[in-house]
């Protein structure tokens, strides 16, 4: 297998608002986008020919991926222009695959080791897990190493065996496909007429994000493998423990103390007395300023924090200010997404652009839109849409 | 970043290298270079593009060659320091990209050993490491010669007598390309498309051995078969990252030019002063030179510097700078050119260095001629600009002239404190603009059916008018006029109608109240307005015909937004007037005559 055809055109709605202005794919997890982990495994498997199915906020996979050189690998970008579902994205890529080929979720998080027997199986085969919470995916009924059907969020699971979304395809595939299908339909209909689809188990990394909370999850897990690498300046007094890996030019000022795993990216100006604490993750061009605590948290780019904050179990997206004071503790919360409520244990998860006034404090599990504006001394709680006013 | 070539076969090597160079130009291109072998080496190179390497080199005979086009970060471009490098004898030449981190060391014990340098490149010391190991068997000796390097490379040798190139990488990127009778080694997929569209590529540290009808690859000491891949795609998507053209690419890397000139000058320089030569005590007055979109920076830069520094600023046209009687003896001058080969600017610097004027030059390419003749320079970090209209260097230009003056600023640490997060606000609030594309575009395609067009603005949106005007006529061929809205009604009020459209930058800043009055008279001559205004101004909602938004910045940060969606307008007018974007009718990248 030499190429690889990834679909990245979805906007994944439930991850609303974090998906406003980028596609799922983009969405960053230890300061890289989930595109960038699938490419890479790939790469590491000597799969170069990368064929990216993009649509929604094409722009954003444009502008980090490139041509792919910064990655190793040569990339076709194919849109599809209306999202009808997996089968018909893939479809787009006709023209350009060769006899057999590679399909994989860029919003899925694989890692080199996961797909590392699969790049050599002879199609058609799909690659299969075991997970805990089967009943979110595909569940594979197989027989004989072979796979009988795709059962998509069965109400009861019968197995807890779950399709990873990648497949080794040949150009037969195109003859099954139908438009506004998804790639699971195909291959049900491609058994109950005769052919054959292999299964292959990995235990390698797969980490798919379905919901907003999901990204602390995925931020967690990843940040355990990362590299550490201490670049930019280290004031006098700062202490590091543990996988911590910090960008050029970032500053830390004194007496900042920080306890990996934690990455920290580019031109970052932190401290002086700054607490950041396991499982975080900031962005590049993010200042944090003095006495604040961040913890199991993921920040964006271009983030300006405040003095005095506490900041647990949150996502804050790129370009938010937020003055001093600002409190996110983590708590159990209701949260409702899609009509379903799901329990968490969460801070607060802002949208991209927000600005808080002083002395805000957030509920746990609040969700506050795009670019809203909250004024000083105000509590937060539950969903606000985006371009809020809060006063 | 650099882009390198290498050629075998039947043909004669040096048109297939120079047009193969010409396709990696958009790795950089501040001087390139090719040698061709028959019998003995042939090597023509220097500080140029490709297109006037091709004009003047005399023709090199043999039909196997290498090339090489460089884009310096650190270092000068010149003759010299341009790829392929020779060893001693002259029978061995080397194209290289990449970094020898231990190049100082071995170049000592080689000149210990007798090899003589003629550049100042870490690259030649690859020519006279294989030219010490060479003992007829190439392979082995580019093998030895690359086991003493620390660093990242992509290279490729020819040598005289040999009917071979041997091709090597590591942490930079090399393909071959495969063809009958003929062969290709290349930085890139899109360089050889015009050849071949089979293509090998080479894993890291692998060694690969080309001949006209042979590849042979060695990984790890053993050879192995490289794996053939069919290219279905086009040269031109790859280099442009997806996008139709260059500019829109250049347009959409606009956030990153940002963030990188904030690292660069800002965030760990704790805005500390760099330019020795201006010291608050002696800065009275400032005089920036410029020509074309730099000029319109430069304008800009104006209001910033006195708004910031407290000093009179003169901005001036490069080409008429010549004609001025008086240089203000001991005024800081700056100029700002992209390209830095401007002609007229560096007749301008010239001028104010006999003058006796210090000049600091903000430029994009490193030793650039204006950086050469500058007392001091400050490069702008944007990258190769490939697109004809100028975008993100603009933007970096601006982004310099804001680190300049709150560097020298005499305003209050509230605002300085304020001004410097606004700062490291801009790359999120220019993606918001690049977020609201769709808008944009919808406008364009009511705007590209007109032939003529006013953009008008006050105060520091005077120059962003110009710099709209300037962009839509260059790429759209629409005739666009930029004006003060205060001179409008001294003529120009006799061409408004119904079939002149008129664009209004408006400002949240002590201009704003003037703009309505100006819009209203514009709209009672009937001509369809455009507002391009803050997020949330609802009054302009009801005054203008049409309204694009850009986020809410700090006014004196307010061109930078206001720029880029000008930008995107005139793309999208001019993608729906079907015109050649990213080279437009007449025009050159930089102008390098009077």
């Amino acid at each position: 297998m030499k190429q690889a055809v990834i679909l990245a055109a979805g906007e994944g709605q439930r991850l609303r608002p974090f998906t406003a202005t980028r596609p799922k794919v983009m969405l960053s997890i230890a300061d890289k986008p989930i595109l960038q982990y699938v490419v890479e495994a790939l790469a590491q498997n000597g799969i170069r020919n990368l064929v990216i199915v993009i649509g929604y906020r094409r722009e954003e996979v444009f502008d980090y991926m490139g041509s792919g050189e910064r990655f190793g690998v040569d990339i076709t970008y194919i849109t599809q222009e209306k999202q009808l579902g997996t089968a018909h994205a893939l479809a787009q890529a006709k023209g350009v695959t060769e006899d057999e080929f590679l399909v994989l979720p860029g919003d899925n998080l694989i890692e080199a080791d996961a797909i590392a027997q699969f790049v050599a199986v002879k199609p058609e085969a799909v690659l299969v897990k075991r997970v805990d919470n089967p009943a979110r995916y595909g569940v594979v009924t197989i027989a004989k190493g072979m796979v009988k059907g795709i059962v998509e969020k069965p109400k009861e699971a019968g197995s807890n065996v779950v399709s990873t979304g990648t497949y080794a395809f040949s150009k037969q595939i195109f003859d099954f496909i139908e438009p506004e299908l998804d790639i699971p339909d195909v291959l049900n209909n491609m058994i109950a007429q005769g052919k054959h689809l292999r299964a292959r188990e990995t235990d390698g990394t797969w980490l798919d994000v379905v919901y907003p909370w999901d990204i602390l999850s995925l931020n967690g897990a990843v940040l355990r493998q990362i590299q550490a690498n201490l670049g930019g300046i280290m004031e006098t007094g700062v202490s590091v423990k543990g996988l911590v890996s910090v960008g050029k030019d970032t500053v830390i000022r004194s007496n900042s103390y920080i306890v990996g795993p934690v990455v920290i990216g580019d031109n970052c100006d932190i401290g002086p007395n700054v607490c950041i604490l396991p499982a975080t993750s900031v962005g590049d061009n993010v200042v944090i300023s003095p006495f604040t605590e961040i913890k199991n948290s993921v920040i964006g780019s271009d983030v300006n924090i405040g003095p005095g904050c506490i900041i647990q179990d949150s996502v804050i997206d790129k370009g938010c200010v937020i003055k001093g004071h600002f409190t996110a503790c983590s708590g159990q919360a209701d949260v409702k997404v899609d009509d379903e409520h799901h329990m968490v244990n969460l801070g607060a998860m802002l949208g991209e652009g927000c600005s808080l006034g002083n002395s805000v404090t957030a509920q746990p599990g609040v969700i506050v839109g795009n670019h809203s504006q909250v004024q000083a001394l105000k509590l937060i709680s539950g969903r606000l849409p985006d371009r809020s006013l809060v006063v | 970043m650099c882009g390198i070539i290498g050629y075998i076969g039947d043909k004669p090597a040096q048109p297939i290298l120079l047009n193969c160079l010409r396709r990696l130009e958009y790795r950089g291109y501040d001087s390139c270079g090719i040698a061709v072998a028959a019998g003995s080496i042939g090597v023509y190179k220097d500080a140029v593009r490709v297109a006037e390497l091709a004009k003047v080199a005399p023709r090199l005979n043999g039909t196997a060659g290498i090339g090489h086009t460089r884009w310096a970060t650190h270092g000068e471009p010149s003759q010299v320091n341009a790829h392929p490098h020779l060893d001693c004898s002259g029978k061995i030449a080397v194209v290289h990209n990449g970094v020898i981190n231990n190049f100082q060391r071995l170049k000592r014990e080689l000149t210990a050993e007798g090899h003589s340098f003629v550049s100042e490149t870490d690259t030649e010391v690859i020519s006279h490491l294989i030219e010490k190991y060479y003992d007829g068997n190439l392979e082995k000796a580019v093998e030895a010669a690359l086991s003493d390097i620390d660093g990242s490379y992509a290279i490729i040798v020819l040598v005289a007598g040999e009917s071979k190139l041997v091709a090597a990488r590591k942490d930079s990127p090399l393909i071959i390309g495969v063809s009958d009778r003929e062969n290709f080694i290349a930085s890139d997929v899109p360089a050889i498309l015009d050849y071949t569209n089979r293509v090998i590529y080479l894993e890291e540290g692998d060694i690969g051995v080309v001949t006209k009808d042979n590849v042979k690859i060695r990984r790890y000491g053993a050879e192995v078969v490289g794996e053939e891949h069919k290219i279905l795609w086009s040269v031109e998507d790859a280099q442009k990252g997806g996008y139709e053209h260059f500019m829109l690419k250049e347009i959409h890397e606009q956030p990153k030019v940002i963030r990188d000139t904030l690292g660069e000058y800002i965030s760990a320089a704790e805005t500390e002063v760099k330019l020795a030569m201006m010291t608050e005590a002696n800065l009275e007055g400032m005089l920036i030179v410029a020509c074309g979109t730099s000029y319109h920076a430069a304008l800009v830069g104006k209001y910033i510097v006195e708004e910031l520094v407290g000093i009179p600023v003169r901005s001036e046209l490069a080409c008429e700078f010549t004609y001025r009687h008086q240089i203000p003896a001991g005024t800081a001058a700056i100029v700002v050119t992209q390209s830095g080969e401007t002609a007229d600017t560096l007749k301008a610097m010239k001028r104010l260095k006999e003058g006796g004027c210090q000049v600091v030059a903000i430029t994009n390419v490193v030793g650039s001629t204006a950086s050469r003749i500058a007392d001091q320079t400050v490069y702008t970090r944007a990258g190769p600009e490939i697109s004809v209209a100028a975008t993100k260097s603009f933007t970096a230009q601006l982004m310099v002239l804001y680190w300049l003056a709150l560097s020298y600023s005499r305003v209050d640490i509230r605002q300085v404190d304020n001004l410097t997060m606004g700062l490291r606000q801009l790359p999120e609030k220019v993606q918001q603009v690049l977020d609201n594309e769709d808008k944009i575009r919808q406008y364009a395609s009511y705007l590209s059916r007109y032939e003529n067009v006013f953009f008008i603005s006050r105060g520091i949106n005077y120059p962003v008018a110009l710099e709209g005007a300037l962009k839509l006529k260059e790429i759209s061929y629409i005739h666009a006029e930029g004006y003060a809205a205060g001179e409008l009604k001294h003529g120009p009020f006799a061409l408004l109608g119904a079939n002149t459209p008129v664009i209004a930058i408006v400002a949240q800043d002590n201009t704003y109240e003037t703009m309505l009055t100006n819009i209203k008279e514009v709209k009672a001559r009937g001509s369809p307005l455009m507002a391009l205004a803050e997020e949330g101004d609802e009054a302009i909602g009801e005054l203008a015909d049409s309204v694009i938004t850009v986020p809410r910045v700090d006014a004196i940060f307010s061109p930078v937004v206001n720029t880029v969606a000008l930008q995107l307008l005139a793309y999208y007018t001019a993608q729906q007037r079907g015109c050649p974007i990213d080279f437009p009718r007449n025009l050159a990248k930089s102008v390098t005559v009077e």
